[in-house]
């Protein structure tokens, strides 16, 4: 299905070359501008990018970011489709990813904010936009979009999870996986294949997973009446900036974005997002997994080459064993590489034909 | 007792298999592998890829390069030049001789070489092993011309990644059309099509009577850099570079006298993969094997060597071992167009336009603007087997229906639980312009 060959390792800035490193110290350097002036542990780190977005006439320098962001996405889907687009699978999906970035996460803001009202990003949701179950959150809220942001975190997208993978979430919707989609396409081989790097991400992943519900449960309980000056309230402060700092803006988005030219563009997604963990967690226990065809596998390993979440795809190949791993964000490249057709993206109930069969002979 | 010594000759995925499944079973034994051609298990079938820039060699390696160490594997990396059966001795290239309790041949094949070759030298070129995969690397260059002479698997593959690299493919088949024992005529003209549009000279039915370096002898003085001139269908023809893409033979040359050898070279084996020598057993395209239908012939497929690689080792540990692969199922990809095969499927023994299987019914539709197409074989209104091109099909179910001596009308009513495409993909119909050909 895949249309002519790549030629990856042809291209110098692919293969951690020194343009490589410099497109990632750049990538560093955007990102560093852009989160620590006036944060809360560097407040006075010079602020470049707002006096651009001013003369951009620009609300702020989120705008120009999600600006940036929405082009990287259409001129990196562009060049992503040259490549994948004759699957329809892989035209519907960067087709609706930077869709939403473009409507959800940059003009509707935009507009909303230009009418003067709070902007609102529908796409990202708790605990991945990890403010949006904290009670002071969503008191400023009207009723409505507290409800969306309620219902959306902890009951539908946890279903559609359950029934679609979540897939559904990191490769159809979210900024983060559509960023690495399209813009990061060119180096999604570079991720980590090792079994250390799977241990890695179990753990890591899963810790801030916990983080952010220990930092939304801290903030429940100042709400609930804790004392001012006690220590719940000040700890929820205390962990409320930190993960703000140390996770949403250096992880996610300094180290997220800033590793793609060297090791590959899930970096934040399989490492750190508390959203693909839940998210993974439903996985594992819900209908959605790559079924693998009986020894077709010829084990290039252009599946596990090109699997951005490192997941080593050829090995459950070669084993006839089909792929239910919480990690997998279901972008379905290793399907649309695959030259001899062995795996399927599938979300059937039942187990599906085939399997066993043996025929020895064909009776003629 | 001192631990018994398995030794491996052959590091492809039949040797490896038959060393994974060794150490499983027997912990102190010592097993040894030698190979000459890479250090690591590497896939064969991925050779296009790392080609074109596609993989790394590293990403074609199925196991952790930590594998060998884990399972206490030593590796020789050199070459068996004899085996002495009798003192269950190797020589080897460079080392010194190795002794082995049981033996296990896994050598594999290498690309046949052209008999009309006028040498071995800059320009002529195969593509099984590494050596071949370097060479072509190193000697091909955007702009030349080339000749892939060969209408199989590895004819097509070539001509792909040669054409990937922008050089001018002349991909000349000697059969009237393209790959007959898997292809029909039909099919075949939706293949050629495809390879054509992606601008590919493709010439059917033209046999290469002769091959010379620099310009046909006696004949005008060759264009300026032209390095070889071919006689194909009478006509000359100026290339840069020749491939030999005409199938493999068994890489047994080595073994001389040690172990018997069909006419073909490959290795006879009875069906515990056993040579007919004490302590040698032989896996993989190199052993000649019995297929279903009784003959004898290598098994040139991926998982049928696993397979071997598996079954020989259960049958070097001592158990009662018979293998049978079962019936014929493959897949293979012609540039873009992915082919899924199973069951029986007939071929003429010397194809001419017109052909039609004869005793078989066949079902066949090709969707219009597409190179989907699907033949379904019968015997009476029973299938029997399906060749599919350009959308993927699960072929287990295929098995399952032929076991269950499905009818057409069976088959057509449910193909679309064997389909096996990605989401959205315009799911199978029975179009008007289906054909029945009764044979």
């Amino acid at each position: 299905m895949q249309s002519g060959l790549l030629t990856t390792y042809r291209s110098p800035i692919r293969t951690r070359n020194a343009l490589a490193w410099l497109v990632s110290a750049a990538l560093f350097a955007f990102y560093l501008l852009l989160y620590l002036p006036g944060s809360a542990y560097t407040p006075n780190f010079p602020d470049v990018l707002s006096p651009i977005a001013s003369a951009l006439r620009l609300p702020s320098k989120w705008f120009l970011y999600g600006g940036l962001y929405s082009l990287g996405m259409v001129v990196g889907g562009w060049f992503m489709l040259r490549k994948h687009g004759n699957s329809r699978y892989h035209r519907l999906r960067t087709y609706t990813v930077v869709a939403v970035q473009v409507v959800l996460a940059f003009s509707l803001p935009l507009v909303l904010n230009v009418l003067g009202r709070p902007e609102y990003y529908f796409s990202y949701v708790w605990p991945l936009s990890y403010d949006k179950l904290f009670p002071d959150t969503l008191a400023k809220m009207p009723v409505y979009v507290a409800l969306y942001f309620i219902v959306a975190s902890l009951v539908a997208f946890p279903l559609l999870a359950y029934y679609k993978g979540k897939r559904f979430y990191c490769s159809w919707i979210c900024g983060c996986g559509g960023l690495a989609e399209t813009f990061g396409d060119p180096w999604r081989h570079l991720s980590d294949k090792s079994d250390k790097a799977w241990r890695f991400e179990q753990v890591s992943v899963h810790t801030v997973l916990a983080l952010i519900l220990v930092t939304t449960g801290l903030t429940i309980a100042k709400a609930a009446g804790a004392a001012e000056d006690g220590a719940i309230h000040v700890a929820a402060n205390h962990a409320t900036s930190a993960y703000g700092f140390f996770i949403g803006a250096l992880f996610s988005g300094v180290l997220g974005v800033g590793l793609y030219p060297l090791m590959g563009t899930r970096v934040w997604c399989r490492y750190g997002c508390p959203m693909a963990a839940m998210l993974g967690i439903v996985q594992k226990f819900g209908r959605f997994r790559i079924t693998v065809k009986k020894d077709m596998c010829i084990s290039c390993g252009n599946c596990s080459t090109y699997c951005e979440m490192g997941i080593d795809v050829r090995a459950y190949a070669m084993g006839n064993q089909d792929i239910k791993r919480a990690s997998c964000v279901g972008c379905g490249m290793c399907a649309h590489v695959c030259p001899r057709g062995v795996l399927k993206l599938e979300t059937r109930a039942d187990a599906g034909p085939g399997g066993a069969v043996q025929v020895w002979t064909v009776d003629l | 007792m001192a631990a018994t010594h398995h030794v491996i000759v052959g590091n492809s995925i039949a040797g490896m298999e038959a060393a994974i499944a060794l150490r499983a079973r027997d912990a102190d034994a010592r097993i040894t592998v030698v190979s000459a051609e890479h250090p690591h298990l590497f896939a064969r079938t991925a050779l296009m890829y790392v080609f074109c820039g596609q993989l790394s060699l590293r990403d074609t390696e199925p196991y952790d390069q930590g594998l060998y160490a884990r399972l206490r594997f030593t590796r020789v990396h050199d070459r068996v030049t004899a085996v002495d059966p009798a003192a269950r001795t190797l020589t080897l290239a460079s080392g010194p001789p190795l002794r082995y309790d049981t033996l296990l041949l896994a050598v594999g094949s290498v690309g046949r070489p052209l008999p009309s070759a006028p040498d071995e030298g800059p320009g002529v070129h195969r593509f099984v092993t590494l050596p071949d995969l370097e060479k072509l690397d190193r000697e091909t260059k955007p702009g030349q011309s080339v000749a892939v002479i060969g209408g199989g698997l590895i004819g097509v593959e070539v001509a792909e990644i040669l054409h990937l690299r922008g050089l001018h493919v002349h991909f000349l088949v000697r059969e009237p059309w393209y790959f007959p024992v898997a292809l029909d005529e039909a099919e075949a003209a939706v293949v050629a099509t495809h390879i054509r549009a992606h601008g590919v000279d493709v010439r059917l039915g033209e046999t290469v009577s002769a091959m010379v370096r620099g310009g046909v002898a006696g004949g005008p003085p060759p264009a300026p850099g032209a390095r070889f001139t071919l006689t194909v269908g009478g006509a000359p023809l100026e290339v840069d570079h020749v491939v030999a893409a005409i199938g493999v033979v068994p890489n047994t040359a080595f073994l001389r006298d040690a172990v018997p050898l069909a006419d073909s070279g490959a290795i006879e084996v009875d069906d515990a993969l056993r040579t007919r020598v004490p302590g040698v057993w032989a896996a993989g395209d190199c052993a000649n094997v019995t297929w279903v239908d009784g003959s004898r012939r290598p098994e040139q497929l991926w998982y049928t060597a696993r397979d071997q690689g598996r079954a020989a080792a259960r049958s070097m540990l001592g158990d009662d071992v018979t293998y049978r692969r079962g019936t014929w199922y493959n897949s293979a990809k012609f540039f873009d167009i992915e082919y899924t095969t199973a069951g029986f499927i007939p071929y003429p023994a010397n194809p001419a336009p017109g052909w039609v299987a004869p005793g078989f019914r066949t079902w066949f539709q090709h969707v219009p603007g597409t190179a989907v197409t699907q033949r379904i074989v019968c015997k009476g209104d029973r299938v029997v087997g399906f060749n599919a091109l350009g959308s993927r099909w699960d072929h287990t179910v295929f098995l399952r229906w032929i076991h269950e001596r499905r009818s057409l009308a069976f088959v057509l009513d449910h193909m679309r639980e064997a389909s096996f495409d990605e989401e959205f993909m315009p799911p199978f119909r029975v179009l008007p312009t289906a054909t029945v050909t009764e044979g």
